[in-house]
């Protein structure tokens, strides 16, 4: 990389990107790669996973984490608001546009049909999700030994029991659900150390 | 409506997630206490975050119209905005501590907790919706069109609603 682009060439580069992703996160991220790293080599594929390795823990919508990162690697604090600014206003524009238009309809007996085939659906397309996040924790896991699998497994079956049996708040069962995974790890490693 | 406690809501859901979808359970929660949505509502604006453009998390975008009209959706944006940015803090930690085992079981377990409290709301959404043979049939052809990716997400859908208008 030479020297940094325009903010004006950024801002259209990352609205093209939010602008094309039909499809949920997955084209999303599919485009944001071929943009950024075959295209305009703003950074390496080693660069881009590993970004995306960070924007797993941290806080928020994980591309739009991304698009932060690679914004910033490329011009810095006006860079990352740009970048994303330019990935969000696109898109959220189109998805303010799509629920107005709907909730004027959302009474029509012919939308009502419409929604009692797409609720199910959403709920299949749902389930498939939780299996693609479910797959590599718990592989990961499999892999480490059956001690980590079990307490992967405790944690899968313990943390929707939990929110609906006991009514704890999500977030104190998701944090919960970290610290005992952090210590088990931690314990495990240091177990595994000392033998 | 009071604004400011919808946008404390929709930030803190945001904040004490890492993924798109992450705070659904803690919004489902909070929102459906205090009245203000139903299953109803996360089902449409889910199925219509399928459809836009952009991350599959602007999902909250549309669920924030759907509670609080335009006012929401602007609320729900910024909400959404802010989060990313703890991406460079973290950025700089990780380069530090990432290989810690007690890191990585605590994203290990933050994602295991998101992903099966998931199929909570998923049941939920499902249950209000009325089961029988025709929903849970929708539901597993999705289920399996989606699994074998070769139709996109937001065709299915289109699918389903073709379906649903001549069965229902």
């Amino acid at each position: 990389m030479e020297k940094p682009p325009r903010l004006r060439d950024l801002f259209r580069i990352w609205a093209g990107i939010g602008l094309q992703s039909f499809g949920g996160g997955a084209t999303t991220l599919y485009l944001m790669r071929c943009v950024t790293v075959e295209e305009q080599h703003w950074l390496s594929d080693e660069e881009y996973s590993l970004y995306w390795g960070i924007v797993q823990i941290a806080p928020g919508i994980n591309l739009l984490g991304q698009t932060v990162l690679i914004g910033w690697r490329v011009a810095g604090a006006l860079g990352a608001i740009v970048a994303l600014i330019g990935l969000l206003l696109p898109s959220i524009s189109i998805t303010i546009l799509i629920t107005a238009g709907y909730a004027t309809i959302r009474t029509q007996p012919l939308v009502v049909a419409a929604l009692h085939g797409i609720i199910p659906a959403t709920v299949g397309v749902g389930v498939v999700l939780v299996i693609q996040m479910l797959k590599p924790p718990v592989l990961a896991s499999y892999h480490e030994g059956r001690w980590h699998l079990g307490l992967s497994l405790v944690v899968l079956v313990a943390a929707p029991l939990l929110l609906v049996l006991l009514n704890l708040p999500a977030i104190v069962v998701l944090w919960g659900a970290g610290f005992c995974c952090a210590a088990g790890f931690w314990l495990l490693h240091w177990r595994g150390g000392q033998q | 409506m009071n604004p400011w406690l919808l946008f404390w809501l929709l930030l803190k859901a945001a904040l004490f997630s890492t993924s798109g979808t992450g705070n659904l359970p803690i919004l489902h929660t909070d929102l459906i206490a205090l009245g203000w949505a139903t299953d109803h509502n996360f089902a449409e604006a889910l199925a219509i975050g399928q459809i836009s453009p952009g991350p599959t998390g602007l999902w909250v975008i549309s669920l924030a119209y759907l509670v609080d009209g335009v006012r929401g959706a602007l609320l729900a944006l910024v909400a959404i905005a802010i989060p990313p940015f703890t991406a460079l803090g973290v950025h700089a930690l990780y380069a530090r501590y990432g290989a810690h085992p007690a890191v990585q079981g605590f994203v290990r377990g933050l994602t295991l907790a998101v992903a099966s409290m998931f199929l909570v709301v998923i049941v939920n959404i499902m249950h209000q919706n009325g089961i029988d043979i025709r929903s849970i049939a929708i539901a597993l052809g999705a289920l399996g069109l989606t699994y074998t990716r070769k139709i996109p997400v937001p065709v299915i859908l289109v699918g389903a609603a073709m379906v649903g208008m001549c069965l229902y």
